[in-house]
């Protein structure tokens, strides 16, 4: 196959890069203390929520967008971007969502008819389209169970002890630049409460949208487990296509605590952008979950294939003895995209576990670094880490790039790095084509087995889409 | 009854907070040679961790007196000294640590516990190279490094090579015949079976039969769950084949 | 002096206040745009530089040169200066101020180095050679910085060896290194055995080696000191070139001390293949930090990277940092890095054989340290530093010859012969 076919093939084609053609609520570009209380007051919240935006916003004035990154990109500018956007009709009931955006989310395969299940299998979902929920399925049968499942600002309103105890708990609003600019400007995103002892009984879902113009979307999640509580969690994706850059800065918290799990799964596909890198998303987003009690465990997936830039680290504080935290990731940066992810495991309790699995994968002019940390404190007795950083690169204008910082403190700990950059291998691809398969079927088929191992991590049904996804980002990339 | 050099009474022994072994009795006799046979899970490994003072083994309660003293809270070299010696079912690689100067300094280690002036390095050797070509190694064993890299056979030959060096008195043979073929096999049991004099006293772990054809058992002792739960003599043998570890009941 | 203070100065004005040759102009601009180390510098990370380069040091003049002693394959320099040559190896030594800088190392100090050395110190080697430097210290609680260029012709292969020594030069900071240009099919082997013996001083020993086509390098390293201490290493491999580096690193005490590096090939099928193993103790710190950078150019490359560190004590800690660039699909790299401590069941084993506890544990670090001791060819070498081990791990020496030799059996055939 020539190389120009090849790359048309690998870039895939955006399928999700149609606009809703909605009446938008928007405020001009442009950030100020004006923006803040505007966004505070469209969302009814109490003083105590504006004050503390505004505390975040100054901070955040004091402080620098950090450049470490292996990323290159033009400056962001933050007077350009409109920090408040909503469809204009607020829904009360599912009746009142405008059918536009039921249309929109059922071409996005995401049903918001609690009767149409995802794959036949109960998903409860929260809806954002830019800044706002527009709604949240399957609330009463989880309240039933004693569950918080609601938009973040519902939760300010309506639960706000909850929130004023748990939100910048795990993630201070002064955390990092992006963080502090979230903490400010947060416009929805979803809250999730599940109470002692309660298994939820189906999946909860997210799913973000962004749809106007020169719009940022700054969503914040926060997810607390109580005592030996389960939940799984799965958010997802995307963004039409434009020619500008547009900024997705959100910020995850989650609290696991004694004999809790909570498991977080993420496919984001944001618009890429183009060949030429121009357009895409901006997304710099800050993901961090608290282990606080004793045999906790935080699990991330992650299945990155969107973005122009991407810069982000899910990360676990294991503080309760024999906490876990897992790590699962595949990344994908094909045309210009450029990728900058990975974990931090803070190892503070006695005997926590870590597991690290990264996949990168680089094709076309993609840039694809995992960027790790795994701090081993000095009390955390018999803790132990393992990481497998691994690299796929298909094409010789890719770049691949793995920097692990692996800091031990403990004698009785143990911490092992792995890591391996490879192509796919003529003989690989001439053995499975000599049995007749095509070149194309025989990347994906190799790719696939590159990614078992974190996909094998995510929900049934999210699994099929995650491949699905990554068979059209990456068709036919090697010639 | 010869002498009792062994006796292990009431032990009870867990390994990562579960309870394997639950008052296990067991008497071992100078110069014979003992079987224990069970099903897999039954504790069989479990009994020679706790004889030899493994790391994982916490002994909740009962004692093993050999030599008339309770040895449940002594280090393990300390047990390996006094004559204890275990071939392991996996032996571990320890790369980098030369198989001659190992087994010289465990070698010298007993010399010296036992008032012995210890072996210089030529006459080590000499005894070494007679018993790795008796054994038939290949002479590079000796420069190698500890286990690494040898065959499933070379592992266990090399087991034996020390258990010839440091001449123990109780010798427990965890699981000897596995992943050997009939030729390693042959080698090993010869080597063992020289080592009979009358006074030592071997332990031999297995969950098939076939080694006791090459080594002859003078008892059978059936674990299962924890305990002993049957001792017969060699004739047990026969019955467990055809009936299996499911007929034996407790006696 | 105050090195911070130069961070934040033009090229113009470094050049000035460091009185710098005008061939440093280069330099000069490098160290403007890099700016001092801080405690933010990647490179330094782990290091705490921060008090080094905020004290207000006084630099040691480097005197004219001196009368040279006649030695026997030994240079030896003493607070930057050549005081003695060997009479038997064929080597050129001679002090320029002309040196061919490179324009994109990573550490600020190998410029600051360059800046203030108004010469440098070159050893040309046109024949093949086995050579020792010692390099002397004598000046306590000052700053000394100097530079040595080696130069290894085409198809010459030499053997260097080095050692420190810092008699009352307690308290001093030392800025030294080499640019070492390997041509085209030569090989030079650097042994450096950076323990300090005597004394007290903190090097920051900055490094920079080009490897010419079909050249090879062997860059063997020991550090069994206490104290803090960095080695940084910028090396560039071009066509089928080769590098192979070990780093031996046991730290006690509070000691900070390790290897900051960057390799990065940039012809094609070249090889690199870096291996570091760190023994840590008490509240030692050890530092590897080590990045391999493939460039668009440099196809068919194989890079290969391992780092194994125990810990054998609580208090004692390991920062690693392996990291891979790169920018091509046809290549081979791997790297791992494992922090742990001696294996349990290793140490049951030779116990069970009634090894004592404290020797098991000695026959386990010295296997582990054993292997790149054993990776020189040179037996004088090898014979140094297994015992130089042995100093630094039970403070006397009493190595068997079984312990670190493979040899032995034929010792023992000689000996049933008889």
């Amino acid at each position: 196959m020539a190389q120009e076919e090849l790359d048309k093939a690998v870039s895939g084609e955006y399928a999700l890069g149609f606009e809703i053609d909605i009446e938008e609520d928007k405020v001009p570009p442009g950030l100020n203390e004006e923006v803040i209380r505007f966004i505070s007051k469209k969302k009814e919240e109490p003083e105590w929520m504006t004050e503390l935006r505004l505390k975040a916003y100054h901070k955040w004035l004091e402080m620098e967008e950090p450049h470490w990154g292996h990323l290159e990109y033009e400056p962001i500018d933050y007077q350009s971007i409109s920090y408040y956007a909503a469809p204009k009709k607020g829904p009360e009931s599912l009746d009142e969502v405008d059918p536009k955006i039921l249309e929109a989310y059922n071409k996005l395969g995401i049903p918001l008819e609690e009767q149409k299940q995802l794959a036949g299998v109960k998903v409860a979902v929260d809806a954002v389209v830019d800044s706002v929920s527009v709604k949240t399925t399957y609330q009463e049968e989880l309240k039933q169970h004693g569950i918080i499942f609601c938009s973040i600002s519902e939760a300010i309103r309506d639960y706000p002890e909850l929130v004023k105890k748990y939100m910048f708990s795990v993630v201070p609003m002064n955390d990092n630049y992006f963080a502090a600019l979230n903490s400010a400007v947060f416009t929805d995103g979803t809250f999730v409460y599940i109470p002692k002892g309660v298994r939820c009984p189906m999946e909860l879902s997210t799913y973000f949208r962004i749809n106007a113009l020169n719009t940022g979307q700054f969503e914040r999640t926060l997810i607390v487990a109580d005592e030996g509580s389960y939940v799984s969690y799965n958010e997802g994706c995307s963004a039409p296509m434009r020619d500008e850059n547009q900024l997705h800065a959100a910020v995850v918290e989650l609290i696991a605590m004694k004999d809790a799990e909570i498991k977080y799964s993420t496919i984001q596909n944001w618009y890429p952008g183009d060949e030429e890198g121009k357009g895409g998303i901006y997304n710099f987003v800050t993901k961090r979950g608290l282990c606080e009690g004793e045999n906790s465990k935080i699990s991330w997936t992650q299945v990155e294939t969107g973005s122009a830039i991407t810069w982000k680290y899910p990360s676990c504080v294991l503080k309760g003895d024999n906490s876990v935290g897992e790590f699962y990731s595949v990344a994908v940066t094909t045309l210009a995209q450029q990728a900058d992810t990975g974990t931090k495991m803070i190892h503070l309790g006695k005997n926590t576990s870590s597991t690290i699995i990264s996949k990168g994968i680089s094709a076309m002019k993609g840039q694809n670094t995992y960027r790790g940390l795994v701090k081993i404190g000095a009390n955390a007795e018999g803790a132990r880490n393992y990481s497998e950083c691994d690299s796929l690169l298909i094409g010789d204008q890719c770049g691949a790039h793995t920097f692990p910082y692996l800091e031990s403190k403990d004698a009785h700990g143990q911490v092992e790095h792995e890591a391996t950059t490879t192509k796919i291998s003529d003989e690989q691809l001439f053995y499975l084509r000599q049995r007749g398969i095509t070149e194309e079927d025989a990347v994906s088929m190799i790719v696939h087995g590159f990614c078992k191992e974190v996909f094998s991590q995510l929900p049934m049904e999210y699994a099929v889409e995650a491949k699905a996804l990554l068979n059209l980002t990456l068709e036919g990339s090697v010639g | 009854m010869s002498r009792v050099v062994m006796d292990i009474d009431n032990l009870h022994a867990r390994i990562g907070g579960k309870e394997i072994l639950k008052g296990l009795n067991l008497q071992l006799e100078e110069g014979k040679v003992h079987a224990i046979m069970g099903p897999n899970g039954a504790g069989k490994s479990t009994l020679s961790k706790a004889i030899t003072g493994h790391y994982d083994i916490e002994v909740l309660d009962g004692e093993i007196r050999y030599k008339g003293q309770n040895i449940v809270d002594w280090e393990p070299e300390d047990r390996a000294l006094e004559g204890i010696f275990l071939s392991f079912q996996n032996p571990v690689e320890v790369p980098g640590v030369n198989n001659a100067y190992f087994l010289r300094t465990a070698v010298n280690a007993k010399r010296k516990h036992q008032g012995l002036p210890e072996l210089n390095a030529a006459e080590f050797l000499r005894e070494m190279k007679k018993l790795v070509q008796e054994l038939g190694m290949k002479p590079e064993m000796i420069s190698r490094s500890l286990n690494e890299g040898f065959s499933g056979g070379e592992k266990k030959r090399n087991e034996i090579l020390q258990m010839m060096m440091l001449q123990p008195d109780v010798i427990i043979l965890d699981e000897i015949d596995s992943g050997l073929d009939i030729d390693a096999l042959r080698a090993v049991s010869e080597g063992i079976n020289k080592m009979k004099d009358g006074k030592r006293s071997f332990l031999v772990i297995t969950h098939y039969s076939r080694i006791l054809d090459y080594i002859e058992p003078d008892y059978i002792h059936v674990l299962k769950d924890g305990k002993i739960i049957k001792t017969a003599g060699p004739e047990l043998v026969a019955e467990l084949e055809e009936k299996g570890y499911g007929a034996i009941e407790e006696a | 002096m105050r090195p911070v203070l130069l961070g934040s100065m033009s090229p113009e004005s470094l050049m000035e206040e460091l009185q710098a040759a005008p061939s440093r102009a280069l330099a000069a601009r490098r160290l403007s745009e890099l700016g001092m180390p801080t405690r933010k510098s990647e490179a330094y990370r782990y290091f705490e530089i921060d008090p080094l380069m905020d004290h207000d040091w006084e630099r040691v003049e480097i005197s004219a040169t001196s009368e040279i002693e006649e030695t026997q394959r030994r240079i030896v320099i003493t607070d930057g200066v050549v005081t003695a040559l060997p009479a038997d190896v064929e080597v050129q030594v001679g002090c320029s101020d002309a040196i061919d800088l490179d324009g994109a190392h990573f550490d600020p100090l190998y410029y600051l180095g360059h800046l203030m050395s108004r010469e440098v110190i070159s050893l040309r080697f046109r024949k093949d050679a086995r050579v020792t430097i010692v390099h002397r210290c004598t000046q306590p609680a000052k700053l000394l910085a100097y530079r040595t260029a080696i130069y290894v012709d085409a198809n010459v292969h030499v053997q260097i060896s080095e050692r420190y020594e810092g008699e009352n030069a307690c308290g001093a900071l030392i800025l030294s290194g080499h640019d070492a240009f390997v041509s085209r099919d030569a090989t030079l082997t650097l042994v450096k055995d950076q323990t300090l013996r005597i004394g007290d001083y903190t090097p920051i020993f900055s490094h920079r080696i080009k490897v010419d086509s079909q050249a090879s390098c062997r860059l063997h390293s020991f550090d069994f000191g206490a104290g803090s201490g960095l080695q940084l290493i910028k090396a560039e491999l071009h066509e089928h070139a080769r590098i192979d580096a070990d780093h031996l690193l046991y730290a006690k005490d509070h000691a900070r001390r390790g290897t900051v590096s960057q390799i990065v090939h940039i012809g094609q099928s070249s090889v690199s293949n870096q291996r570091a193993k760190n023994i840590l103790v008490e509240k030692a710190r050890g530092i590897f930090d080590a990045l391999i950078k493939v460039e668009h150019s440099g196809k068919e490359t194989k890079a290969h990277q391992n780092s194994k560190a125990i810990l054998l004590n609580d208090g004692a800690y390991m920062a690693s940092k392996p990291q891979l660039e790169i920018y091509i699909d046809d290549l081979e790299a791997s790297h791992g890095s494992t922090t742990g401590q001696l294996d349990e069941a290793q140490l049951f084993y030779l116990r069970s054989r009634g090894i004592a506890k404290d020797e098991a544990r000695k026959m386990l670090i010295l296997a582990f340290a054993n292997e790149l001791i054993d990776a020189l060819e040179d037996d004088a070498l090898r014979e140094d530093l297994h015992r130089s081990f042995e100093e630094a791990y039970w403070g006397t020496t009493n190595v068997t010859c079984m312990e670190t030799c493979h040899g032995c059996e034929d010792l023992a055939a000689e000996t049933a012969a008889k």
